[in-house]
């Protein structure tokens, strides 16, 4: 198996075929769905049951983006998106950011609190959302905006303050105990040295808060109906129609993933941190 | 106290004393503050739901049958006793167990080939990170699309390659639809896999292969001898993330599938879904979403205590 052999070996001796195999196959493994359904979004409607399949388009069209952004009530959705998750992703990333200070600074609760925290990563959402929802209808918080912000800034906190908590800890403390030698306050510490120093980790731990947010579905398909519904409940309206819908949920599809990729993409030097919740340094 | 401290410090250099008595009290209690808003919202919205639905759980609630009387453990019962549950619990761990195996060695495969470096590989390795930063829902749209019948061109595809008619339901003939959700979640999570493996690679030293060569071992004893025991506690790490994830697998089954046909594809959470909010036996769900809870806590205690023991960085 060439794929195997070792790793960083200096010398080079024939060109490894093996490899370049599986890298292609799995690269189109990965780019054929979204080609194929960035195809179905731009085709004509009387493409879509040809045979053999079109697989370019010779008349591009962009009805299926106006129908799915109008007649399916996707601009609502992709507008409560942007405000639910940018709200989230503020507040998850400053109360991570706080809590995560004191974890690293001051050992807060040792470790039964830090590992309580992550211990709500783990919890199945199912479990949460049956009594969320319940307690929603009381209290009048289910399909609003403010319902969902809170849904998912306690559902991005455990992230938010486990790569706060590695970033904090792998940085000096140096500064702050020099700020405090000298008058400052332990806040004054806290946000005028330790916060700007570690706003890289701040952004990158919001981005993967937003990008979580921005791709939840279950809570919003319990937590939302008509008014607060968020971009991804969209796709039900696609569900169990025969052929006709298509170009219209593909098109929705491109139009939602294109912000959350180029986040992720631009972000992707803290991947590693972000998908292993600070376990990893990556 | 650190804070007297800090203060004898603050006169000794000259600064005013310019603390307010609220200042003070905040500045002592500063830790605890920090905290505090991140605690309370997860006390609020995750610890005082679990123990309301452990409430739930005991009584009748449910939209269909009137009044909130103490019901004992009925609502456990009519979970434990549905076959639906048990065929949907052992469902998840067999989709996972599945999927999380492709992932896992196709991640560990393209991660090999990734280590090196050659022209290339950074734009290569941004478009094999794309599928972690997509919806589950367009994940599944994405499949749906292309294996749907008769829309889909998979079918004409294999039809093409294999030189005979292929007319396969992809979404609604029996071994095909599992297959289809396990190439569905392999899309989106072998990224995962590859993504925490290559960050274990790269840390290998690598003049440990250096010597491996010299002493003339060849590629695959040194896979055994220093890739695999170098990797395993990153692997352990990848494999109990994912699998912690991919038990709770329901939005690609409700877009691809939508539990059917039948109940064939209900896993546990679209179980406790449809018999919380299409069949409204609200305490029922909550029943078995306990159940479902214990379940994962123990996969948790299993998994993730050892993973801290290991300490893998």
């Amino acid at each position: 198996m060439a794929a195997v052999a070792p790793v960083r070996r200096p010398k080079r001796r024939s060109i490894p075929v093996g490899r370049i195999l599986l890298l292609g196959f799995f690269l189109l493994f990965v780019l054929w769905p979204l080609y194929w359904m960035f195809n179905t979004s731009i085709k004509p409607s009387d493409d879509y049951l040809t045979v053999p399949p079109v697989w370019f388009p010779s008349a591009p069209t962009l009805v299926h983006y106006e129908a799915a952004l109008f007649a399916y009530r996707g601009l609502d959705g992709l507008i409560n998106s942007l405000i639910i998750s940018l709200s989230a992703t503020v507040l998850s990333a400053l109360f991570g950011t706080l809590m995560a200070y004191s974890l690293a600074r001051y050992n807060t609760g040792g470790q039964h609190l830090s590992f309580w925290v992550l211990s709500q990563r783990f919890l199945p959402p199912i479990g949460i959302v049956l009594p969320v929802f319940l307690i929603y209808r009381g209290v009048g918080l289910y399909d609003t905006h403010i319902g969902l912000i809170i849904a998912y800034t306690v559902f991005t906190l455990p992230v938010s303050v486990w790569m706060m908590f590695a970033y904090f800890r792998g940085m000096p403390k140096s500064m702050e105990e020099a700020a405090l030698v000298d008058g400052c306050t332990r806040w004054e510490a806290f946000w005028r040295v330790a916060v700007p120093l570690a706003a890289p980790g701040i952004v990158a731990a919001a981005v993967f808060a937003f990008i979580a947010c921005w791709t939840e579905f279950f809570f919003a398909l319990i937590l939302t109906s008509r008014t607060a519904f968020t971009l991804p409940t969209v796709f039900r309206a696609f569900i169990g129609f025969q052929g006709a819908q298509y170009g219209e949920a593909a098109a929705l599809a491109i139009v939602s993933l294109v912000p959350s990729i180029a986040l992720g993409v631009l972000a992707q030097r803290h991947l590693v941190r972000g998908l292993t919740l600070g376990a990893v340094r990556g | 106290m650190q804070y007297t401290a800090t203060v004898s410090r603050m006169k000794a250099a000259g600064a005013p004393p310019r603390l307010s008595s609220f200042a003070q009290w905040a500045d002592r209690h500063f830790k605890w503050l920090l905290v505090a808003p991140a605690v309370l919202l997860i006390l609020a919205l995750s610890i005082y739901p679990l123990l309301f639905s452990l409430v739930v759980s005991f009584i009748n609630y449910d939209f269909q049958v009137p009044g909130h009387g103490f019901v004992g453990l009925k609502n456990f019962e009519r979970v434990v006793f549905d076959p639906v549950a048990r065929w949907s619990l052992l469902l998840t761990a067999w989709l996972s167990g599945v999927s999380v195996a492709i992932e896992f060695v196709l991640g560990l495969l393209v991660a090999l080939t990734m280590v090196r470096s050659f022209p290339g590989r950074g734009v290569i390795m941004s478009i094999l990170i794309v599928p972690l930063f997509i919806s589950p829902v367009i994940v599944g749209q994405a499949w749906t699309l292309l294996l749907q019948r008769p829309f889909g061109p998979t079918n004409y595809i294999l039809t093409q390659l294999l030189g005979q008619e292929v007319t396969i339901g992809w979404m609604t003939e029996a071994p095909w639809l599992y297959v289809s959700l396990i190439i569905a979640d392999v899309w989106q999570w072998t990224p995962f896999m590859f993504v925490i493996l290559l960050a274990g690679l790269t840390a290998i030293p690598p003049n440990l292969y250096e010597a491996a060569e010299l002493d003339g071992v060849n590629a695959w004893q040194a896979f055994w001898a220093i890739t695999l025991p170098h990797l395993a506690p990153m692997m352990l790490l990848a494999l109990t993330f994912r699998l912690l994830d991919a038990i709770r697998m329901f939005d690609t089954i409700f877009i691809m599938t939508g539990g059917g046909p039948g109940t064939r594809t209900y896993t546990a959470s679209y179980y406790l879904y449809t018999v919380g909010f299409t069949q409204f036996h609200l305490s029922q769900a909550t029943a078995g979403s306990w159940l479902f809870l214990i379940f994962t806590a123990l996969v948790v205690t299993l998994l993730v205590r050892r993973l801290l023991k290991a300490e893998p960085v």
